[in-house]
Order: structure tokens, then C-alpha cells, then sequence
């Protein structure tokens, strides 16, 4: 099954649980139905609207429904839009986060990730979006976050935004072993091991599972994380691993220059006693502007004798 | 004249003589949150709130103070929130450009030009769902309009069938600038006829015939599902001259924010001496003892409501 298909499932296991709600966005029930992700919806009371392209006035939109006990959904094609709604994003979201409310407002972006839609339309950076107001949001990736994540918080009461990457979702849905799962959904762990930490950031986690792989040839064994919550969480079980490995790897694939990583490394090194760390995350190249590939570069081969090579 | 129309203008006076005691105590430098009186907007306030049913609402911009005050009738719990007080209408939450009160269906105000016209407009299409019959209101401005959420919202208003009343209080200003020191014209009428929505200018202050115009209004957005578009000349009371070497006749400074420093009144508060005061206009309705009795009388109920 292609992630898609399984997105747009467990979206709908929601929306038959649900009353009362209001999905739209731009095309959400029209053509494609953005690539399949909103196909074939359906909602028991309440509207599903192919709106105008006016998102400004849609995220406005979203948070007016709330303060009329109305829960909803704003699909949007790709995250770049929502730019266009930081407005709402910040002011609007100042007072209503006063009213405590009943309903809730989910923004669901696609970050668009392929690269090859050029400079316009390749913005992948989350954690500004929620590090601007203290916004909730999650990222997902695969079968088990993205069940445990849009069950969670589809129509939870408040506000946030829900995120997967476009690149995944053309591909077979990835099923992992979950070894650990933080009970918020701020974070799972896919992989237990002895010799090092690894932390994903934003979409990266499949960078994450090449590196714990080719580790494994090396008879290095390390604990996989993924970080879904663009939020600062609780991350003591992970710094109990952390000081268990003793060796920290944090891979993050953001463009944004205000990343959630530099501040979760900055607990780990107030917190955790360890030997070594490496951080990889994205250096800016011109080709960030170009239609290109967008491919986080890392040279396994070197971070593993970073770390490991006085072992 | 009726019960209702003396009601009416009991109210506008009322709304004056609150803003002037709030001018009073802005003057001595009682607040330090910023407060846009609206002295002179009083007229289009209090047809809005008599025309307003229990299933109605209304989104407000920072200029607020004349609908908040005009639905609540008192002003102690107002002046609490502008003093920041736990005893505050918001408990001192919201202060004075944000404030609302859902108590009297004001649901939302919002100090971003145009802000309001979004979520007002999702509001309006929870109604479809949650209160048929409700119509909401949007307050905006000359200067709000220029942002594009204000298209946006007439689109999407127009797109989803969503009963209201878009009331564009048109003063002129934006800040510092007059309209046409700051953009081309833009004529509302056929802006709102390129949408197929009904369009209504008022002027003149005369809060009778206000009221009779939105009673029609908003029973057309309510039966026909359909937003509407009411544009009001209107003065903002407060401004002063700017005395020196450059300017010795004095320039004109218009009033935007904060206390009205040179605002002097008498008995009866009228600042204006043509229509352009809504005070003025009570004028073809009650002689001037009338109204200045009725002002005494409503001066002694503030004071004492605040004291």
C-alpha cells in the first residue's frame, strides 16, 4: 500500500468517528484530491468545501468555526501556502488559545520535499511555523506514528498542525517495529542498541534507519529515535538512552535556521553525560534555489568514525 | 416619538458621555493600554445594536469601544479592563483593542487590519450548521479594505452563502493619511456589484433612518443567504490643531488613538455643529432642553456608576 493510501485511510477512521466537522481546502474534492491524500471523504454532518485560494482568510476561517464550537480541517497542498496564513498562525491564535475551546482546527499541510518544484515550492521548515507562536505540531512518517498521531490529535480540541512529506507518501508505507512510544506522540523509538543514540529531526527519519543499517554491518548497535513533536517536549527517556550509549547522532533535515534539534542538544549536554555527538543537518547551497533533488548529503561512512573511531 | 426612538437616543448620548468620561481618566494618563475612542461613531453603533437579534453576532476591529459599550449599556467593567483589573469585562486579558464579550454576542475584535473579516467569516459558516438563523456582523474600516483578506472574505462569504453585514466605517483616515494621500479610490459599490452583493451607503447620522436601512439589510442577508456590504461616513471626533512657526493658523491633526486632549463639551456634549455628529442630528428630534436635561440626567448615572 502506498503511504498515501494509508494516510487517507486513517484519516477517514476519523472522520466516521466525528460529527459535526468541516473539511476544505483547495481541491480537496476535486481532481486528484491533492494526489489521493483527501479521496473519497465523507463526514456525518457538516460540509466537505473545494474553496477559493484565499488562504489567509482560511486559516482565519478555521479558527471562526472553532469560536463557533465547530471542528474542521485545512487540507492544503503544500506548507509553502500556509505563509500566507501566519497572520491568524500568531495574532488570532493569541486570543483564541485564551477560550480554552470545545472544537479544534487542524491545519494539515504536505511539505513538499522532492525539490524538483523549485525555489518556490520546496519549504520544509516546520519548526518555524510552530516556534512562532508555540503552535502544536506533528510530523509522521510511517504506519505506526501516523495512527497514533492523526487518531490523537485529528480533532482534538484546540489548535495544531499535522504534516507528512510528499515524497513519502508516492511511497510504500513503511511499517516498523515500535519499541518505545512517548504517550503524547511526541516521539517514538524504532530501535534499542548499546553503542549510540540516534535522533531524527523533521522528515529525516529515513536517513536514520540507513545509518542504524549500515552501523549494524559494523557491529554497532544504537537506539533509533524519531521526533514527531516541533515543539520542545519532555524528552527524559530519551536522555536515560542517551546516557546509556553515551554517543549521540542527531540527523535533521529542516531548512530552517531555528531548529528544534539545537535546542533538544542543548538539554542533552546540560543533562547527559556522554562522549561524543555529532549533528548533521543541512549546510545551505545554491542548489537549495534550483529545481534539484532535495537530498539531505551525509557521509555515513564519516559520522560513524566520528564517533566510533578510538572504539 | 416613540419609547423605542427615545430609548435610541438616550443610548447615543449615553455612548458620548461614557467615551467622554473614559477621555477624562486617558487624559490623566489612567491607562496604558492604547484605547481608539470613537466619538462620532456613536449613530452607526447603536442601529447596529438595536438591530442586532439574539442569534446575531459581531466581529469588532481595535476601533471597538462604541459597539462594546454601546451593547453593554454601563461602563464600570470596561473602564475595569482598560485598567487592567481582575474585576476587567475580560478580567484584564484582553484589554481595550481586542476586547470582547461574548456575553452580548460580541465574539471577536482583533487589532489587525482585517483580521476580524477572516475569522468572522468562518464563524458565519459554523451558523450554517450550528444557527441557521444567526447573521454576523463585521465591523472594518477604509483602511482595512485595502488589505486583501477583505476580497477574500467578500468571495468567500458570497461563495458559501453565509447571511451578514459587512459594515465598513469609512472616517477617511488611516492614521496619519487621508484617503487620497494614500491610494486610488476605491468605489465599494461596484466592487460589492462585481460579487452580486448588496451594497448601501450611509451618511447623515440620523440613527433612525440607520436603523430602518439595516433592519432591510438584514433581513435580505438573512432570508437570501447572502452577505452584504454597508459603507458609513463618519466623523472620528478628537482631533486638534497643531500650533507653531510652521503651522501658526494650526494644521490639522487627525484623532486615531488615545486621550483627545483638546476635547471640550458642555452640558450637552455635542462637538460638531453640522451632521457629522450623530449629537447633532438628535437635534430634529428633541429640542436642545430635552436633550440636555437628558444628558444631565445620564452624566449623574455614569458618575455615579464609576465613582
Amino acid at each position: 500500500m502506498k503511504y498515501v493510501q494509508y494516510v487517507n485511510t486513517v484519516i477517514k477512521e476519523q472522520l466516521s468517528a466525528n460529527s459535526n466537522i468541516v473539511l476544505y481546502g483547495q481541491n480537496i474534492d476535486a481532481g486528484s484530491s491533492l494526489s489521493g491524500l483527501t479521496r473519497g471523504f465523507k463526514v456525518n454532518e457538516g460540509f466537505i468545501i473545494n474553496t477559493q485560494n484565499s488562504e489567509n482568510l482560511l486559516v482565519g476561517v478555521g479558527f471562526g468555526l472553532m469560536l463557533n464550537n465547530i471542528s474542521s480541517v485545512f487540507f492544503m497542498k503544500q506548507m509553502d501556502f500556509l505563509l500566507l496564513g501566519i497572520d491568524h498562525l500568531v495574532n488570532t491564535y493569541n486570543i483564541i488559545r485564551q477560550t480554552n475551546p470545545n472544537a479544534s482546527f487542524t491545519v494539515f499541510p504536505v511539505t513538499v520535499d522532492s525539490g524538483f518544484e523549485g525555489p518556490q515550492s520546496a519549504l520544509n521548515n516546520f519548526d518555524d511555523f510552530c516556534s512562532i507562536a508555540g503552535v502544536e505540531g506533528y510530523s509522521f512518517t510511517n504506519k505506526q506514528d501516523t495512527q497514533c498521531i492523526i487518531s490523537k490529535f485529528l480533532f482534538k480540541p484546540g489548535f495544531r498542525i499535522l504534516s507528512t512529506g510528499q515524497k513519502l507518501l508516492r511511497e510504500e508505507v513503511l511499517d516498523l517495529k515500535v519499541e518505545y512510544k512517548d504517550p503524547n506522540c511526541k516521539f517514538f523509538q524504532y530501535n534499542k542498541g548499546n553503542n549510540a543514540t540516534i535522533i531524527c529531526f523533521n522528515q529525516s527519519l529515513k536517513y536514520g534507519i540507513e545509518l542504524r543499517d549500515l552501523m549494524l554491518k559494523k557491529s554497532l548497535t544504537s537506539s533509533l529515535f524519531s521526533i514527531n513533536s516541533h515543539l520542545n517536549a519532555d524528552y527524559e527517556y530519551i536522555f536515560q538512552d542517551i546516557s546509556l550509549t553515551r554517543n549521540l547522532i542527531i540527523i535533521d533535515d529542516t531548512k530552517s535556521k531555528n531548529r528544534l534539534s539545537n535546542t533538544f542538544l542543548t538539554e542533552v549536554l546540560s543533562k547527559c553525560s556522554i562522549n561524543r555527538y555529532k549533528i548533521v543537518y543541512r549546510e545551505p547551497q545554491i542548489n537549495d534555489y534550483f529545481p534539484r533533488e532535495d537530498s539531505l548529503e551525509i557521509d555515513y561512512k564519516g559520522v560513524i568514525n566520528e564517533i566510533f573511531i578510538k572504539i | 416619538m416613540t419609547e423605542q426612538h427615545l430609548k435610541i437616543i438616550h443610548k447615543i448620548i449615553w455612548l458620548r458621555l461614557a467615551q467622554i468620561a473614559v477621555n477624562n481618566r486617558y487624559k490623566k494618563g489612567d491607562f496604558n493600554v492604547p484605547i481608539h475612542l470613537a466619538m462620532g461613531h456613536e449613530s452607526i453603533a447603536i442601529a447596529v445594536d438595536s438591530v442586532m437579534n439574539k442569534t446575531d453576532c459581531l466581529f469588532l476591529t481595535h476601533r471597538n469601544i462604541h459597539y462594546n459599550l454601546g451593547r453593554m449599556g454601563t461602563l464600570k467593567e470596561d473602564l475595569d479592563e482598560y485598567y487592567l483589573r481582575d474585576s476587567g469585562l475580560a478580567q484584564g486579558h484582553l484589554g481595550s483593542m481586542n476586547l470582547s464579550n461574548k456575553d452580548k454576542n460580541i465574539i471577536y475584535s482583533s487589532s489587525i487590519l482585517g483580521n476580524n473579516l477572516a475569522v468572522g467569516s468562518g464563524f458565519a459558516l459554523g451558523n450554517k450548521i450550528n444557527n441557521p438563523q444567526g447573521v454576523v456582523f463585521i465591523s472594518t474600516g477604509d483602511g482595512a479594505i485595502e488589505e486583501g483578506v477583505f476580497y477574500e472574505s467578500l468571495l468567500f462569504l458570497k461563495s458559501n452563502n453565509l447571511p451578514s453585514i459587512i459594515i465598513v466605517e469609512n472616517n477617511e483616515w488611516s492614521l496619519g493619511t487621508r484617503i487620497h494621500e494614500r491610494r486610488a479610490n476605491i468605489d465599494l459599490k461596484k466592487l460589492t456589484s462585481s460579487f452580486d452583493i448588496e451594497y448601501l451607503l450611509l451618511e447623515g447620522n440620523d440613527p433612525f433612518e440607520y436603523l430602518n436601512h439595516l433592519k432591510l439589510l438584514r433581513s435580505n442577508a438573512e432570508l437570501n443567504k447572502t452577505p452584504v456590504v454597508v459603507e458609513v461616513k463618519l466623523t472620528t471626533f478628537g482631533f486638534w490643531r497643531l500650533k507653531n512657526a510652521d503651522y501658526p493658523e494650526g494644521k490639522f491633526v487627525n484623532y486615531h488613538a488615545g486621550p483627545a486632549q483638546d476635547l471640550q463639551v458642555k452640558e450637552y456634549p455635542l462637538i460638531g455643529s453640522s451632521f457629522d455628529d450623530p449629537l447633532y442630528v438628535l437635534k430634529n428630534y428633541l429640542s436642545i432642553y430635552e436633550l440636555k436635561k437628558i444628558a444631565v440626567d445620564l452624566r449623574e448615572q455614569i458618575m455615579e456608576e464609576i465613582s
